[in-house]
């Protein structure tokens, strides 16, 4: 919202400075943005009369004035076509500064030296304030050696205001004057635009018009006013450029009064032309499903029942508070016009403007509620503007229809709220802010009292809502100390997921991983990519009705896909060493019976780089079983056993996918992906895992156990393995043989080659035998390790 | 006699002229066996011991066994004295270059939001505030309804919001937390929400995902001057210092009052009028809070004739950005390995 410093000045005395008003708005509650200084530069231009004008001696396009600016004759050239002996412009000097900054200076034009410009409304920095090519010529009674830029308005200050939702009757000049009345004690009102008189001309209805019917309560109050004899033409320079200050191009006359009475009043109108309506009656109605209107700006609208309307002779001129209809837009030679200025429901105008896409500055008002109080008054400011412009012979309010309730809102704010809330018990103070605001006290009880609500702040209904008014007006800053709860309280619990997190994110830095955050939507193009088949429900994401972009529009099923994107964009942008990421994040999953489901998921990409080369050698690098480390490691972190099974995913490495496993439940893959991926990524090798979180939320206490005084007995078994048998299988077998007395079996040596059987491969293991209760005798382990021996070549492996 | 002593003198003189001499084991050996081996020079001087007259004998043999002694001694000592050359030499010759890079792998790369998620957390839970969590997909009761933004608020306009064809929609804030929150633990409740929130916002300042925090202290006598508290301990324990803070009113429909928290600038403290940060006011606004509105209260299930308290949210993409003195905040979501690891100390 922007206001004008110097319309503001002129409707009320401010004991402030524009600097102090605005740190004063900004702090409660209406943050000034900027203040702008449209024509700061501008300097040392007068109001000049054009003595004598002639042509130029000898170039045909040009004149040459003899200009009085109060202080001496100036001779000066000009090409303005405009002009004529007897007018009075704005002239500079030379020395003079324009609006854009640039010096004025003596310059020759052949024979003649013209001294400074005479000034058009572009050089004066309000190009939209001109009314004709040329020179801004100003009105007879411009006195003669005047600062232009004060008697212009030029030196205005235009404040912008951010203005809340709920207080739609700050966004006009009245609003924003009532607020700085209440804000600065001391202010007096010069010239309350609420009180603007009504002309003095006939009340009764013009005999051909018929009536106003409101058939909807969505219009609770519409006035008409009759403006006839219009004199088309523009509205005084001052108001063109005060418009052009506030973002409003001015047009005419008839629409700069419409517009001025807006963003002085806050109260939109509309003019119809009265000689095309279809009856002389309004009728405001619902509009009828499927019914259309085209409206000013050439669309056509088809509109529901739900819309209102506002129609002639049956039928629609216009959308209720949205926008006024073709058919009854005023034209040049328009000659008397209705206006109307009514009140209207705030939802429904609302729902209309955003469903039609249209935002014009009377719904975005209307939204936001506008005082139905000043319906007749905007009325009357409009008919004694065109009365003062000479744009009307005559011009009056000539009816309203009104089914509005008058309920007076009345609110009450005790000492004690005061007190809990703002620690003041003070209901005198918080009576006189009440009041500067415009409310009136209508009782005064023992810690209580009670006020009338005024009709433009209909968003003060509660004694929360006179708490926060008393509250932002005596300020929060200086009022109170900053203190902390009372009551206290113990630590507070950050939450197993919180907990869990934290774990995963050190483990995984420690080992050297990158965090990522992507965004929550993918491309649907992720589904082919992963090879997801359609009966995999990763490959249905839920989709986003209204996405920014197809790149974004639907919600991940997976975590990889932003993981792999990472890589790809990380070595396109010429990084050559491995990467390493991880991302702790939701997905998004439908479910069967309809709905979908939010998964917390850990996943992690390995890839190696285009520059593969290490200083120790190839064995550093990154494979399967570096990234199962990396998955122990989170596992063990939070004290949680994992198995590890082999594994299909569409995505996955058709020999090198491991599903992985909680108690026999899957929880996530790891996995190298499949070779076309890769190819089709242009990185390789990529490994990659994901798991649930879920299985590592519990916080689970890790469980000691007491070692055994006797010392261990070693013995060594290596044997041929078939390649699809697990390892793990033999080390089962062995287990379930030797029992209690095997503490410990680890592999020390994996060898495919020469002397292995083809399709084996030789495994070799060290066992840990141990008893708690005594030292195990070499004939003992020897009996036991016999029995697992002979166990395992009864399964079939090869001993060796 | 005195010619023994003589003979003796000169053995003695060899014996000390080849130890020095000897620089290796090898060669201290090889003194050893000329001296005091079977053949060496003061073995066979012993045996030359017969050949005396008997009353010199006890005195030259007295006169060789100290030397012997003594040469056994010094022997054993350069011995010493070798091997630590020796070793020391070894080690010389094992140097490595510790400059080298280590084989296992670098720490890796922190996410600052993530980072500072958990750095406000704790911060919190240190106030009494435990963690509650939320969906991410709401619904609009959640989100707006509960939150006193009716269909057709003006207040919605503040938030353009991503929806799913059933009308679910991304949430555009966490304050829906709070509601589920109140209705699950009733008062009193010290809760904080940290997580993603959605808008369809495509402004190149904006980011349509970002990271929020709710806190919601819901207690018996609760003002302003409390929520004040609560904030400028987070700051502080944020910023690790103390920053002036301003507090200036505003509107959001769950909360009333409503106030906007701006702390002073962390970069300039309001000194520099050019400031990239803070645009040359000083300030920089952290945070929306105010009182729980009675409607929030009450959708919450919770009497407000017996209960008020405040809430607040802050925006951790933000606090980020200005405790680590980010530019740009979209950066933070493309995955941008080498941005990500660039904060890291090698
Ligand atoms: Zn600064």
């Amino acid at each position: 919202m922007l206001i004008s410093w110097n319309m503001l000045n002129d409707i009320i005395s401010i004991p402030a400075s524009l600097e102090e008003v605005a740190e004063r708005l900004t702090l409660t509650g209406c943050e000034v943005e900027s203040i702008e200084y449209p024509c700061r530069q501008l300097k040392d231009v007068r109001i000049a009369l054009i003595e004598k004008l002639e042509k130029h001696p000898e170039k045909d396009l040009l004149f040459v004035a003899a200009v009085n600016d109060g202080i001496g004759t100036a001779v000066v050239v000009t090409a303005a076509p405009n002009l004529s002996a007897g007018d009075r412009v704005p002239y500079g000097r030379p020395g003079a500064v324009l609006a854009d900054g640039s010096v004025l200076g003596t310059r020759s034009f052949g024979s003649v030296e013209s001294q400074g410009m005479l000034l058009s409304a572009e050089e004066l920095g309000v190009p939209e304030a001109a009314d004709e090519f040329g020179i801004l010529r100003l009105s007879p009674d411009a006195p003669v050696g005047e600062d232009a830029k004060k008697w212009l308005g030029l030196d205005d200050a235009v404040l912008d205001l951010s203005i809340t939702p709920n207080r739609g009757d700050l966004l006009s000049l009245l609003g924003v004057a009532r607020e700085v009345y209440a804000l600065f004690p001391g202010t007096e009102w010069k010239n309350d635009p609420a009180q603007t008189p009504a002309p003095a001309e006939p009340k009764e209805w013009p005999s051909e018009f018929r009536g106003i019917t409101l058939e909807d309560d969505g219009c609770r109050k519409y006035c008409l006013g009759l403006a006839t004899g219009l004199v088309p033409g523009v509205s005084p320079l001052r108001v063109r450029i005060a418009l052009s200050f506030l973002g409003m191009r001015p047009i005419s006359n008839m629409v700069d009064a419409t517009n001025l009475a807006m963003l002085t009043l806050g109260q939109p109108t509309h003019a119809f032309d009265a000689g095309r309506l279809a009856a002389p009656e309004i009728t405001v109605r619902p509009a009828v499903q499927g019914e259309t209107i085209r409206t000013l700006d050439g669309k056509s609208h088809s509109l529901q029942d739900t819309d209102l309307l506002i129609t002639s002779g049956g039928n629609p001129i216009g959308i209720a508070g949205v926008m006024g209809g073709e058919n009854s837009e005023i034209l040049p030679e328009t000659r008397s016009v209705y206006i109307e200025s009514a009140s209207f429901d705030a939802i429904r105008v609302s729902r209309t403007s955003r469903r039609l896409g249209i935002n014009s500055e009377a719904a975005f008002r209307y939204a936001r509620t506008v005082d139905s109080a000043l319906a007749e008054i905007a009325l009357n400011y409009i008919a004694n503007l065109l009365k003062e412009w000479g744009s009307a012979q005559s011009a009056y309010v000539i009816r309203s229809a009104s089914s509005e309730r008058k309920d007076q809102v009345t609110v009450s704010i005790t000492g004690k709220m005061l007190q809990k809330i703002l620690l003041t018990g003070d209901l005198d103070e918080a009576s006189q802010i009440l009041q500067r605001l415009g409310l009136k006290e209508i009782a005064a009880e023992e810690g209580k009292r009670t006020f009338n609500v005024p009709s433009w702040r209909p968003d003060i209904t509660i004694e929360e809502d006179l708490l926060e008014e008393v509250g932002r007006i005596r300020g929060y800053n200086e009022t109170m100390e900053p203190r902390l709860p009372q009551v206290l309280y113990g630590r507070g619990d950050i939450g197993s997921v919180t907990r869990l997190k934290g774990d995963i994110r050190r483990t995984l830095l420690s080992r050297g991983y990158v965090e990522l955050v992507n965004y929550s939507f993918l491309s649907p193009s992720f589904v082919k990519l992963l090879r997801l088949p359609e009966n995999d429900r990763r490959a249905r994401p839920l989709e986003l009705a209204n996405p920014l972009s197809g790149e974004q529009s639907v919600m991940r099923t997976i975590l990889l896909p932003g993981l792999l994107r990472s890589a790809e964009q990380t070595s396109l942008a010429g990084w050559k060493s491995p990467v390493m990421v991880f991302e702790l994040g939701r997905v998004f999953l439908p479910l069967e019976e309809g709905g979908h489901e939010e998964i917390e998921r850990i996943a992690g990409l390995v890839y190696g780089g285009r520059d593969p080369r290490l200083p120790y050698g190839p064995q550093e690098a990154d494979d399967l079983f570096s990234l199962k480390g990396d998955i122990l490691a989170l596992a063990g972190s939070r004290h949680v056993s994992l198995q590890f099974v082999q594994g299909e995913e569409p995505f996955g490495h058709g020999g090198q996918t491991a599903g992985i496993e909680k108690d026999g439940r899957k929880v996530g893959y790891l996995l190298r992906l499949k070779p076309s991926i890769e190819r089709d990524l242009d990185c390789a090798p990529l490994y990659a895992f994901e798991l649930d979180l879920e299985p590592f939320e519990k916080d689970v206490l890790p469980s000691f156990r007491e070692s055994s005084q006797f010392p261990p007995v070693y013995r060594d078994i290596s044997l041929f393995v078939p390649s699809e048998s697990p390892m793990e299988d033999v080390v089962r077998h062995m287990r379930e043989e030797a029992g209690e007395l095997l503490r410990n079996v680890r592999l020390f040596d994996i060898y495919v080659g020469k002397g292995v059987p083809e399709g084996h491969r030789s495994l070799a293991f060290s066992l840990a035998y141990q008893r708690d209760d005594k030292t195990l005798t070499d004939s003992e382990v020897d009996g036991v390790h016999a029995c697992v021996r002979k166990k395992l070549e009864a399964l079939g492996y090869i001993l060796r | 006699m005195t010619s023994i002593l003589g003979e003796l003198e000169i053995i003695e003189k060899n014996f000390a002229e080849r130890l020095s001499g000897a620089a290796s084991s090898d060669e201290l050996q090889q003194v050893k066996v000329a001296f005091l081996g079977k053949k060496g020079s003061l073995t066979s001087f012993l045996k030359k011991l017969g050949s005396l007259p008997t009353e010199e004998r006890p005195a030259a043999g007295e006169a060789i066994n100290s030397l012997r002694d003594a040469m056994e001694q010094r022997l054993a000592s350069k011995k010493t004295q070798i091997e630590e050359a020796e070793s020391a030499e070894e080690e010389r010759k094992n140097r490595l270059d510790v400059t080298l890079p280590p084989r296992s792998r670098m720490w890796g790369g922190i996410h600052p939001v993530a980072q500072l998620t958990q750095d406000v957390v704790e911060i919190l839970a240190g106030l009494g505030f435990s963690v509650a969590l939320g969906p991410e997909i709401e619904d609009d009761f959640h989100n707006f309804e509960a939150l006193n933004i009716p269909a057709s608020h003006p207040a919605r306009d503040m938030q353009d919001t991503f929806y799913f064809p059933d009308g679910k929609l991304l949430r555009t804030h966490t304050s829906p937390v709070q509601v589920r929150s109140m209705l699950r633990f009733g008062a009193p409740i010290r809760i904080v929400c940290p997580g993603k929130v959605y808008r369809r916002d495509s402004d190149p300042t904006h980011s349509p995902m970002f990271h929020q925090l709710e806190g919601l202290l819901v207690e018996k006598d609760i003002s302003v001057a409390d929520m004040k508290g609560c904030l400028e301990a987070l700051m502080e324990a944020l910023f690790g210092r103390s920053l002036k803070a301003r507090y200036r009113a505003s509107y959001f429909p769950f909360t009333e009052p409503s106030l906007e928290l701006d702390i002073e600038c962390v970069e300039c403290s309001g000194k520099n009028p050019s400031c990239r940060i803070c645009k040359g006011t000083g300030w920089l606004e952290v945070a929306g809070l105010g009182m729980v509105h009675p409607t929030v209260l009450r959708y919450g299930g919770i009497d407000p004739q017996v209960y008020n308290g405040f809430a607040w949210g802050v925006g951790l993409d933000r606090l980020a950005m200005l405790k680590y003195k980010l530019t740009d905040l979209r950066v933070l979501f493309e995955g941008n390995v080498p941005y990500l690891l660039s904060g890291r100390a090698l």
